[in-house]
């Protein structure tokens, strides 16, 4: 029984060694976006909280801590508060596949790759059940929305994945990154790498695919009647869901733990720290494109979807696993 | 124990989700309801060690086939009373199709294989590994016919859905992006007292 006990502990310090840095991290990346479009538009951003603005992000999760939580009177109650628990969640669990380093994972399965697509996949329900329970023309439109758009760029992100797997020859995340030890994968699949980077910014809604929030057509999308903490919960999913994301890109295709090259100086490096960097490198894409492009039309992005990234991927399919078939390079 | 503890659990929640889905009020909950139980199914294969179908389970009709429903349901504009006088007329199908797939199980648990026969099976190799081992070879056929029912399917909601209309307009983005300054702007140099000709 002790035994037991000991792992149940063990267990649960492992996740909070995860989550907690997760929503850490979420507090500095909402800085870091704040900065980084500062810094792009020729301002200062944050610099009044704590050194530098760095404590402004904690700050304001104060602020909306001590808001009152207003619940529309015509809204589907229980809907209405379950909806961002269930991103929050959903973003949250996810991160129980992902391995930081070869070793430091809280669960190694087998079918880790499939285990994370079907959590983002399901991430499309938080936004269309606030859409729908908040009982409101904006809201709603903003969840009808999301669903059509998370949809679409779900399947080429499976196309990609499905790429890779082919690589690979297993569904393993740690497989995934060690077989990508002497070439990252972006090198070889570059094309399928750009659209991955496209297609998990049209999957977290972010710019310029955030027509769900689409703050110039719909107030504020599927979250216009939230507020307070309920409020926050959804800004913590996105968040969290834009890192989740981008360490999914690393395990894909820039080697996961591995240094760019295998030398002394490189090498000696501990991998959790190759990992960090890349993250944070993804992420910087992320913001570096909310600051450049203008938004998307819903038209154009359905088109995007549809009529570009699918064909492409399916072609890439079938190349790649021809041209590993033809040279004999299939993994068994 | 665990295991044993664990499938009653899930197959409890399976059913009760399952008459909550039939008796909800609201079309909408009717859907969340339904998703519900596609998770408790998923959990359901997972336990026997089906992991692979199990997530397949989910990905497909959870993370897009209910989604669907959800999107499709949330827009009807459905009088909620008119719902449940309807559904005595769909118990004897109801009954015919629960008879079909009763005796689909117990054909094969009781006359196909022997159970520990299965379990092995099921426990020899990676599940993924296994599916992808037969599915081209021994299974080929009904693996590229269930493909073409699909594809069959999926022409016919085309052609039942797409009505060709003249009179929308249409934008073509190639014409769109291949234009440039010259092609909208011009610049008119107007003698004072004339005003512009139009050509």
């Amino acid at each position: 029984m002790t035994s037991l006990s000991f792992e149940l502990t063990i267990g649960i310090l492992k996740i909070f060694s995860f989550v907690v840095p997760v929503l850490v991290s979420v507090a500095l990346l909402v800085y870091l976006e704040r900065k980084v479009l500062g810094a792009v538009q020729l301002r200062k951003g944050p610099n009044v909280v704590g050194p530098f603005g760095i404590l402004q992000s904690f700050a304001d999760v104060l602020k909306l801590l001590t808001k009152e939580n207003l619940l529309p009177s015509s809204s589907n109650k229980f809907l209405f508060i379950f909806a961002p628990m269930l991103t929050l969640i959903l973003s949250l669990i996810a991160w129980a596949v992902i391995p930081i380093s070869s070793t430091y994972v809280i669960a190694n399965i087998n079918i880790g790759i499939l285990y994370l697509f079907a959590v983002s996949s399901f991430g499309v329900y938080g936004v269309i059940i606030a859409g729908w329970a908040s009982n409101s023309k904006y809201p709603f439109l903003g969840a009808l929305r999301s669903a059509a758009q998370m949809i679409s760029y779900e399947v080429s992100i499976g196309f990609v994945i499905i790429t890779v797997l082919i690589c690979v020859g297993s569904l393993n995340l740690i497989d995934i990154v060690e077989s990508q030890k002497n070439m990252w994968f972006a090198i070889p699949l570059l094309p399928m790498f750009v659209i991955f980077i496209i297609s998990a910014l049209a999957e977290t809604n972010r710019l310029p695919f955030d027509l769900p929030e689409d703050e110039a057509t719909l107030v504020a999308g599927f979250f216009t009647e939230y507020s307070s903490i309920s409020f926050g919960l959804f800004f913590l999913a996105e968040y969290a869901n834009m890192i989740l994301m981008s360490s999914l890109t690393v395990i894909l295709f820039l080697g996961g733990w591995y240094p760019p090259i295998d030398i002394f100086p490189l090498n000696a490096i501990p991998g959790i720290f190759w990992f960090i960097i890349k993250v944070f490198l993804i992420l910087f894409v992320f913001l570096w494109v909310r600051a450049t492009f203008p938004r998307y039309r819903y038209d154009q992005l359905m088109r995007l979807g549809w009529k570009i990234f699918l064909p492409f991927t399916l072609i890439w399919v079938v190349i790649t696993s021809a041209f590993l078939f033809y040279f004999g390079l299939l993994p068994n | 124990m665990f295991l044993v503890g664990s499938f009653f659990l899930f197959a409890a929640f399976l059913i009760t989700t399952c008459i909550f889905v039939i008796f909800s009020k609201n079309p909408v909950n009717s859907v969340l309801f339904l998703v519900l139980a596609f998770l408790n199914s998923t959990f359901l294969f997972i336990l026997i060690g089906a992991e692979f179908v199990g997530i397949i389970l989910a990905i497909v009709y959870i993370g897009a086939v209910a989604i669907l429903f959800l999107f499709v349901v949330m827009m009807l504009d459905i009088q909620v009373t008119t719902l449940m006088f309807n559904i005595k007329r769909y118990i004897p199908l109801a009954l015919l199709f629960a008879g079909i797939i009763l005796a689909e199980i117990i054909y094969l648990t009781v006359f196909k294989t022997s159970k520990d026969n299965l379990d092995t099976f099921i426990r020899s190799k990676n599940n993924t590994e296994q599916i992808g081992d037969v599915l081209y070879t021994e299974y080929f056929i009904d693996f590229q016919l269930s493909g073409i029912v699909l594809l069959l399917a999926m022409i016919g909601a085309i052609v039942l859905t797409h009505v060709y209309r003249p009179t929308i307009k249409r934008q073509n983005i190639e014409s769109q992006n291949s234009t440039t300054a010259e092609d909208r702007v011009k610049l008119v140099k107007i003698k004072s007292g004339e005003g512009i000709k139009d050509d």
